[in-house]
């Protein structure tokens, strides 16, 4: 049978249609070539008309141009072969340390895909216990610095290493005299191989080669002063956490004294409300962060501190030789401390912050009669940092200033130019010499210099240290170094003849500290010490013994006393360059990007000076006379400042001559670009006033005696707090003393803020405000996490370390002087500091509720008390900002966090006007590319980019932004213990603030773990929410300040009021 | 037609006939601008587009060019906006309200009284607009379809509210004057010879015929559109109020925010009312049509209501201090006593002391009198606004956080630029829209007009 059925691919075919069969053969329809189809007469009347195109020409550019505004494209190039150690995403910590010659402690960097990008302190290993400061923090980003030098100089010119090795090392070869200028070196290595150096050029007995230290603050003195007590020039440690009483003269042992990052901890451990909290006492003239931690503060002049000093020395039975008087506005404080010396007796530790070897002796005087050495004071462990003796460095200084100095001066971690009280002379007398210098930037002295041989970043070398008798430390490099500098070590080494040159990749120095390792500690690892950053030393026990000296020469008095001081962020210039440190807001002050006279007040108003200032107010300049140099600043109005006396901050001024430190450290236009001075170089920021040193008592004294005249003009401030008392509102901060937290109920200092409502009997009963709700309970109760945070305001010292480690973790902008000026700062983080005025009985309480002037309680007392309190955003349970937002950008988790997805603002600012925190920060600009920031934000610069934390995005302009409670860490906690199959553990994770603070006063983690810290510490009965009765239900509690104080006022309040309470809860 | 008493005044000056009451309103159309139009003209569209300028500036190139700070996040901008929210209430509540309770004064200056209201939404709205950080991606704020996943809008917010009351009170308004326009339009249309303008004029009317059938839709869909537009009169500005009412900043946080808006709304929209009219009749010479009479009226309403926001301020202090609430206390302190002691007080000076002089009969009749005070009311609501925002922000619950705020040049170019844009608005309008609600105005011609209250005419009926 043949084919019956047809098959058909159409109608067409199944017909057979005449067209159908025309085309059967041909698949396609044919090809026409553009020729004949432009020649076809019939194009004009297809059925595209002239407006059809038209609207085809008018959509297709709409289309693009709208195509046209997307993003640009940046490109990411991939691993193609995954390096061994580097995870894309996944952080590299090494633990190193940290040394600048002026700061110590153990830290961890973190890298991310090879690059560091923060630093905090070690927890684990290293006496620092965790403890480090706003410099510590922030010197990651100096890393970036775009002016850091990239490879030798000669004569200011770009030179190869081999011909300025070469050229060194015949001027040292050839000459006469050698000397080494450093600061002071703590590491093992670097000592062995100047002593290796020395041996070579002296020989047996010769002096060609000296190598002498120096500290630009110097404490000279307190060696200086041992030697004549003990026999040896030692700084032995101290144990502030042994103390049960503290007396501190001009020593901010919390910022910048001695030793910051041990001290801060310790001293955090005294200050738990308890029995064993310290009584802490301060004797100062510009109010310290220390002196503002203080129970009792005295205000005394720097030449009224040997009095205080022989008072107590002779209030314990001593002799001193010296007249005890002390100042009006020191009496209360002194007579407590006598009586708190009296009481803690070898449990006590007096700490002097002069250079001053007559009042070094006298504290020690004081420390032996208390017992205190060999227990708050050990003389074997000693602090090995601040080795420069002044002595010789003046002689030095003196030396090259005639001409008689070295042919050859090596200049190591110095910077004399800037920092000594006659560094211009000196400076123009390097050119009759050769000079040699390893600073990262031509800075004040290395421009001067004829070579100069940068030395590697501290993250990208090796090094080793001993910054305590009892510990070897060890830094490593965390990243290859970015440009051609060269360790100091190997340039030393290649220089005597011991080393060559190993490139890049160079191991001599990885060589010769492993070397010193073996032969410090015969049975150590190094590899094992390098992975914890540290390992012990054994120390023979001190024979050294108390035997007195006698003190004379104390500083001058006069009827004005200037003192000069160090600042938490800019401490003696060398971070000047770094804009996270310039923007970080003085702890007392608040002020950023400058420096200032510090003057109290009262004297202020009775001299004319105006005492107040906002963004378009500033204040009055006054020029400052010192020994005949002179130097004009703004004057502050500084509460506590001792009366008689003003302060200066060191480290200010660098770069005058427009050297290339770095482009933030100085003055940028309004516009941005940096402000040019008359000479056509940019403007320092602030004013160098080392130049005031005082020497008359042969060491460098950070006081003098001054005049000052009223200048014409005003000067704008960049402050991030303009007003500076809490107004008596008790619920933002409480305080209480001790003696009531020991013995009085919770009611008594820590009432819960109570409302009225009708009970089920119709009665009328007052009930705590935490039990209203207007709103339903978000879901976060015992369901999941709910992240929360306690602060404790009795051990928050306000040392701005928090505040810039969330800087760095969160990529916040910095804005510049201007901006601050304005009120734009976008720290998520702040530190809120308030001063007591004559209204409250303490900081938020009331005097008398009935008579309370608000416009006397707008200004602090003349020697306030302190509080300073962290304030970040409360991610309210009921946030108000969540309410208000009309596209819902800022929501809620299930986890209590309160979110901001930046890519659904809008930038109404609602959020913020409704933040009774005012935590909100909105970004006016665009920080990452906009003009006026170039030079300060870090976002801007493609070497400073680097520093960014890529798990956290950069915000655009428009968009609202605040504390995510670093969400990323708690993201990437909650995936490493997914990933381990178990729940977060307790303490696992910290938020960056969490993690820097010095004494622990941030405690974070899951509320609804029971069995949490935070959990208890949120429960504690110290604890209270700010603005409770707001009904925002944060997820963020303060503990109540309690000082060791005897405070008639506040017992009357607290302990009456609390008895009427009490009545009417039995009534 | 009404008859009313004879011993009220006429609304109508002087023997006008329907004929020159056409006349009259069509005349500054038809005839040549006068060289006045042309420089004020040039005057406002100069400062228009120095506000323009400003506000470009200000887009491209971030909201940092005002004088905003991280505790002030809003300042002249808000207080722009809500200014001239307020000043846009005048229009519809005079066309609306008043046509509702049967006030035919109302005739002779709702036209203008609408176009101002218009005008001044669309400057109102400007500022919601840009004082947004991302004002590319402000359309999120309408419940659109998207494709976000389930991203909407945040119901709870009174900003969304705000996008909702505004958009709906200016499409209302808008269709409520253009309804009343187009019986006008066609008058304009039949007397035009110009071939350009007649046709213009005859897109514009419609196609109105005048036929009965036309009139009798015209009287419906007016008073539809009358019933409509009342509650918005209240909800708008309420809802503006709800901004501040609903947050919990003290100063802001006021139940009593809602009906005290509304006053104050009234209160200046009536005073710009009076600004631009009184310049109006002496221009276009309409001192028959709008004269001491209305002017009274008006004066009457800007005395009530003035009294009503001086009553609120007055509770305000009060309750701040009986409440015991120690926030609440502290911001009204500080706004009489604060830094922005001086914005209080010129607030307090122009909005409850200068309406009560009203009081006296030869003041509120006082044409001069009357224009100085409705500028210095317009001045006085204006810091009513900056008072509740500013200080309420500047000093709130964290003493940390106090600041202050500085205007600077951009925010002043942006605020002094809708002025002038209003006014190019407001000036084209008089030159080529009928100013005069022609045809509703003869209606009242028999009833309220000199000429026939004074005929014998008139007389015997009564």
């Amino acid at each position: 049978m043949g084919l019956t059925r047809k098959y058909w691919k159409g109608i067409e075919e199944l017909k057979e249609t005449p067209e159908f069969i025309k085309h059967k053969e041909q698949e396609f329809p044919s090809q026409q070539t553009i020729e004949q189809f432009l020649a076809d007469d019939n194009l004009a009347e297809t059925s595209t008309a002239r407006r059809d195109f038209l609207k085809f020409l008018g959509f297709s550019v709409a289309a693009a141009t709208l195509a046209a505004c997307e993003a640009p494209v940046t490109k990411a190039v991939p691993y193609v072969v995954k390096p061994e150690n580097v995870t894309p995403g996944m952080p590299t910590w090494y633990a190193s340390t940290y040394y600048d010659g002026n700061s110590y402690a153990s830290i961890l960097v973190k890298t991310r895909e090879g690059r560091p990008i923060f630093i905090k302190g070690n927890h684990e290993f290293g006496f620092t216990k965790g403890g480090t400061n706003p410099q510590i923090v922030a010197s990651v980003l100096g890393l970036y610095d775009s002016e850091r030098l990239t490879g030798p100089k000669a004569n200011k010119k770009d030179a190869s290493l081999s011909s300025v090795d070469k050229e060194i090392s015949s001027a040292i070869k050839s000459a006469k005299k050698v000397t080494l200028f450093s600061s002071t070196v703590i590491s093992p290595s670097l000592n062995r191989a100047i002593t290796e150096m020395a041996t070579a050029l002296n020989g047996e007995g010769g002096s060609k080669f000296e190598h002498i230290q120096y500290d630009a603050v110097s404490y000279s003195a307190m060696r200086e002063a041992n030697n004549k007590n003990f026999g040896a020039p030692i700084i032995p440690g101290y144990d502030f956490s042994k103390a049960k009483t503290i007396v501190s003269l001009d020593a901010d042992f919390l910022s910048s004294w001695l030793l910051p990052t041990e001290f801060a901890v310790q001293y955090g451990q005294t200050r738990i409300p308890g029995d064993n909290m310290s009584k802490h006492f301060q004797f100062e003239s510009v109010m310290t962060v220390t002196g503002s931690n203080a129970d009792y503060r005295g205000m005394a002049k720097p030449s009224e501190l040997a009095g205080i000093l022989a008072y107590l020395i002779k209030g314990l039975g001593g002799k001193s030789g010296v007249d005890a008087s002390v100042p009006s506005g020191s009496k209360l404080a002194a007579d407590e401390a006598l009586k708190a010396l009296k009481k803690s007796g070898k449990d006590s530790l007096v700490v002097c912050g002069s250079n001053n070897v007559g009042l070094q002796i006298l504290t020690n005087k004081l420390n032996n009669q208390l017992k205190a050495y060999g227990n708050t004071i050990d003389l074997t462990n000693t602090i090995e940092l601040f080795k420069g003796d002044d002595t010789k460095v003046q002689k030095l200084v003196k030396d090259v200033i005639s001409g008689k100095g070295p042919d050859v001066l090596l200049m190591y971690g110095v910077n004399p130019v800037y920092t000594l009280p006659n560094g211009e002379e000196f400076g123009k007398a390097l050119s009759n010499i050769t000079t040699v210098s390893f600073a990262s930037h031509a800075d004040e002295t290395a421009s001067l210099c004829k070579y100069i041989c940068p030395d590697h970043h501290a993250l990208e070398g090796w090094n080793d240290y001993k910054a305590k008798a009892n510990q070897y430390a060890v830094a490593q490099p965390t990243i290859r170094p970015l440009h051609n500098t060269v360790s100091a070590l190997e340039s030393l080494l290649v220089w005597n003849g011991k080393a060559q040159r190993g490139g890049k990749d160079s191991a001599v120095a990885y060589d010769y500290i492993a070397a010193t390792f073996a032969a410090t500690i015969t049975s150590g690892d190094f590899a094992f010490t390098t992975h914890n950053s540290c390992s012990d030393l054994v120390v023979v026990p001190s024979a050294l013994s108390y035997s007195d000296a006698s003190a004379s020469k104390f500083p001058k008095g006069g009827d004005l006393e200037v003192v000069f001081y160090q600042k938490a962020g800019i401490g003696i210039g060398a971070h000047a360059n770094n804009p996270w440190l310039q923007e970080l807001p003085d702890p007392i002050t608040k002020v950023t990007w400058d420096n200032y006279i510090t003057m109290n007040p009262v004297t202020m108003e009775k001299d004319g000076y105006v005492t107040t200032y906002d963004q378009e107010h500033g204040l009055n300049t006054a020029t400052v006379t010192v020994n005949g140099k002179s130097v004009t600043l703004p004057v502050y109005p500084m509460p506590g400042q001792a009366i008689g006396t003003i302060g200066i901050a060191l480290g200010y001024g660098r770069g005058a001559n427009g050297e290339k430190i770095g482009k933030a450290a100085y003055q940028t236009k309004e516009y941005g670009g940096h402000d040019l001075g008359e000479n056509g170089k940019p403007k320092a920021i602030g004013a160098n006033v080392f130049g005031f040193v005082s020497t008359a008592n042969g060491t460098y004294e950070y006081a003098n005696v001054a005049k000052i005249s009223k200048a014409e003009g005003t000067y704008p401030i960049a402050a991030t707090q303009i007003h500076h008392t809490v107004m008596g509102r008790h619920s933002i901060v409480r305080e209480t003393t001790l003696d009531i937290f020991n013995n009085r109920d919770k009611e008594a200092y820590n009432p819960a803020h109570m409302l009225e409502k009708l009970n089920k009997e119709g009665h009328h009963e007052e009930r705590p405000v935490s039990e209203f709700d207007l709103w339903d309970a978000h879901p976060v109760e015992k369901i999941g996490h709910r992240w929360g945070m306690t602060i404790d305001l009795s051990s928050c010292i306000g040392c701005g370390t928090c505040l810039v480690a969330c800087q760095v973790e969160n990529n916040v902008p910095v804005v510049g002087k201007d901006e601050v000026r304005r009120g734009r700062e976008m720290h998520w983080l702040r530190i809120d500091r308030y001063f007591s005025t004559e209204e409250e009985a303490a900081i938020g309480t009331k005097k008398d509720k009935d008579n309370f002037s608000y416009d006397k309680a707008e200004h602090a007392a003349e020697n306030p008390k302190v509080v300073h309190m962290p304030m970040l955003c409360h991610h309210c349970n009921h946030a108000p900002c969540e309410t208000v937002c009309p596209v819902a950008a800022t929501t809620h988790s299930n986890e209590g966090l309160n979110q901001m997805a930046y890519n659904r603002c809008i930038g109404t600012r609602y959020c913020a006007n409704n933040c009774p925190y005012k935590v909100r920060r909105f970004n006016w600009f665009n920080y990452p590319s906009y003009k006026k920031f170039v030079e300060v934000n870090p976002a801007q610069d493609d070497l400073g980019r680097m520093v960014l934390n890529p798990d956290v995005t950069v915000r655009t302009r428009g968009v609202m932004e605040k504390c995510s409670l670093c969400v990323q860490r708690i993201q990437a906690t909650k995936l490493v213990a997914k990933k381990e199959a178990r729940v977060v553990a307790d303490g696992e994770f910290a938020t960056a603030c969490s993690d820097a603070c010095p004494t622990n006063a941030i405690v974070v983690g899951d509320w609804n773990d029971i069995k949490s810290n935070i959990r208890k510490s949120s429960e504690d009965k110290r604890a209270y929410q700010a603005l409770e009765e707001v009904g925002v239900k944060p997820n963020i509690w303060y503990k109540v300040k309690v000082r060791n104080e005897e405070n008639n006022d506040l017992n009357k309040l607290q302990v009456a009021e609390a008895k009427v309470e009490h009545k009417k809860a039995h009534h | 037609m009404q008859k009313e008493a004879a011993i009220r005044e006429p609304l109508i000056l002087g023997h006008k006939t329907y004929h020159d009451i056409t006349e009259d309103v069509c005349r500054p159309i038809e005839d040549k601008a006068p060289k006045m139009w042309y420089i004020l003209f040039g005057i406002a569209l100069v400062i228009g587009l120095y506000g323009v300028g400003a506000i470009c500036y200000l887009l491209g190139t971030g909201i940092g060019v005002w004088g905003l700070n991280k505790t002030i996040g809003w300042a002249w901008d808000i207080t722009n906006f809500v200014w001239w929210v307020g000043i846009g209430h005048a229009g519809t509540l005079i066309s609306a309200v008043l046509l509702l309770f049967r006030q035919k004064w109302r005739m002779a200056i709702n036209r203008s009284a609408e176009a101002m209201t218009i005008f001044a939404v669309f400057m109102a709205g400007t500022f919601p607009l840009i004082h947004m950080g991302r004002l590319w991606v402000g359309y999120w704020t309408l419940p659109l379809p998207n494709q976000f996943g389930s991203l909407w809008v945040n119901f709870n917010s009174p900003l969304l509210w705000d996008v909702f009351a505004i958009s709906t009170y200016l499409s209302v308004s808008l269709v409520f004057w253009y309804i009343g326009l187009i019986p006008d339009f066609a008058t304009i249309r039949d007397r035009a010879k110009k071939p350009v303008a007649k046709k213009m004029y005859s897109i514009l009317s419609f196609g109105w015929s005048g036929r009965a059938k036309h009139w009798n839709r015209f009287e419906l869909v007016s008073l539809v559109l009358a019933g409509l537009a009342t509650p918005l009169v209240f909800s708008v500005h309420s809802i503006v109020s709800f901004d501040f009412a609903t947050s919990v900043i003290p100063g802001w946080h006021t139940t009593i925010f809602p009906p005290y808006f509304v006053a104050g709304a009234v209160f200046s929209g009536f005073a710009m009312v009076q600004t631009l009219l009184l310049i109006m009749r002496k221009a276009m010479g309409l001192e028959a049509y709008i004269h001491t009479k209305h002017v009274e009226y008006m004066n009457i309403v800007i005395m009530v209501t003035g009294s009503i926001v001086g009553t609120a301020y007055i509770t305000e202090l009060f309750i701040s201090w009986y409440s015991g609430v120690e926030y609440e206390a502290y911001a009204f302190l500080n706004r009489a006593t604060g830094p922005y002691w001086w914005a209080y007080w010129s607030m307090m000076t122009c909005n409850v002391i200068s309406p009560q002089l009203m009081w006296i009969r030869k003041l509120r009749r006082s044409l001069l009198f009357t224009f100085f005070i409705s500028i210095v009311v317009n001045i006085g609501m204006w810091f009513e606004r900056y008072v509740i925002i500013v200080t309420s922000l500047h000093r709130d619950y964290l003493p940390s956080a106090w600041s202050m705020h500085f205007p600077s040049h951009i925010d002043i170019a942006v605020y002094i630029g809708t002025i002038g844009l209003f006014f190019v608005f407001f000036l084209l309008f008089a030159r080529f829209f009928p100013v005069l609600a022609l045809n509703e105005v003869k209606t009242i011609l028999k009833g309220s007009g000199q000429s026939y209250k004074e005929s014998p005419d008139y007389h015997e009926h009564h």
